[in-house]
């Protein structure tokens, strides 16, 4: 059966409007916060200026830190009462979770991920012309001279860990995803590209 | 009545996501403690100004134009309210204005989402960890009491993340040579 994002979209919308007394949102097994895009996109990107001469270093630590998350926040995910009830039956075989895990995504405003292309174990390719990092940059900076979607980035490449690297919480960092396509520097759309870390 | 119809405000176009026609992201507590933590541990304290910076020009933006939008809250203890409520559905937590004034005053927050997303994720802290939640409420009252970013500075004086009762807020104005700093 193919993942329906829509029924992933409305649990989603759902659920976040359900708080406990602490005005936690607890859903898909994480602590969920709602808040507006420029706040990230200020942050990584400021971040970014201020290290102005440490560019990459900057770039790295934004995707390390996203594929971290992505890693831990979507293990999460797999292991909630809500994929469980929700997902899971539409799971037919272990590469759908990455269609599940895309509609999760797309679900909580990252951008209209699609798989372009899977080779378990190999390769995974995520395009989305709708990312919220690629639209902030150019509303913010207008051109870029490299990919700067860095959350969607380490999120391609955690999707890819935790299917193909060794079991939670040994498997981060097996892979790791470039962004060859971005909106930013004036492509039609990002891409992202995850592979074995040491390929 | 609720001063705030968060039911009608959070929406959808598509695959993005917006609350009052503005867009924004859900993310969980493992991405915003990163964030966090990648910015403290690589710029020290202009990294926290820039957590509390960003956190405070984008409340800033958006209640402001919620303000504009909800033309019959007049009071200011109903726009406190609303903040509380916004604070509250967006998942940040339980956060109480109320000795406050525009000469500045106290903030309250028994829990919110980045003392409980950091203690889960790295434990207690020696020193006050909400800069978020500061930027958060120096860009609130500045936008309920119509001044321009930076006009008050916020200091966490009590934190959970440090196994506090509470995180207490203090809010004073600041100098005007001191602003945007």
């Amino acid at each position: 059966m193919a993942i329906d994002g829509n029924k992933i979209i409305h649990a989603v919308m759902e659920g976040s409007r359900i708080r406990e007394s602490k005005g936690i949102i607890p859903l898909f097994g994480v602590y969920l916060s709602i808040f507006s895009v420029n706040y990230y996109n200020k942050l990584s990107y400021e971040f970014e200026r201020m290290l102005d001469d440490r560019k990459t270093e900057a770039e790295a630590l934004l995707v390390h830190a996203a594929q971290e998350c992505g890693y831990a926040t979507f293990q999460g995910v797999r292991n909630s009462w809500e994929w469980e009830e929700i997902v899971k039956p539409m799971i037919d075989q272990k590469e759908d979770q990455i269609d599940g895990f895309s509609a999760v995504a797309v679900a909580f405003g990252w951008g209209d991920l699609r798989v372009k292309e899977l080779i378990p174990g190999k390769k995974l390719v995520i395009q989305a012309s709708g990312s919220y990092e690629a639209s902030g940059y150019i509303d913010r900076y207008q051109h870029a001279r490299s990919g700067k979607c860095y959350m969607l980035r380490g999120v391609t490449g955690a999707l890819m860990d935790l299917l193909y690297g060794e079991d939670y919480p040994e498997g981060c960092f097996t892979f790791s995803a470039e962004e060859p396509l971005c909106r930013a520097k004036g492509d039609d759309y990002c891409e992202f590209i995850a592979r074995q870390s040491s390929d | 009545m609720s001063p705030l119809n968060w039911q009608k405000e959070l929406g959808r176009d598509g695959h993005r996501v917006n609350f009052s026609g503005q867009p924004v992201a859900m993310h969980c507590h493992h991405y915003n403690i990163n964030l966090q933590k990648t910015l403290e541990d690589t710029l020290g304290e202009q990294g926290i100004r820039l957590l509390y910076r960003s956190a405070e020009e984008a409340i800033f933006e958006n209640f402001k134009s919620l303000l504009t939008q909800y033309e019959s809250i007049k009071t200011e203890k109903s726009k406190f309210e609303m903040a509380a409520l916004m604070f509250q559905n967006s998942g940040m937590g339980i956060i109480r204005i109320q000795e406050v004034g525009p000469e500045g005053g106290v903030v309250v927050s028994p829990s919110n989402h980045h003392v409980t997303g950091w203690l889960a994720k790295h434990g207690r802290r020696h020193t006050p960890g909400c800069h978020f939640v500061r930027g958060w409420i120096a860009g609130i009252l500045e936008a309920i009491y119509n001044r321009p970013l930076g006009y008050y500075r916020v200091e966490e004086h009590e934190c959970k993340m440090m196994r506090q009762n509470e995180c207490r807020f203090v809010v004073e104005e600041r100098e005007n040579g001191d602003r945007r700093k």
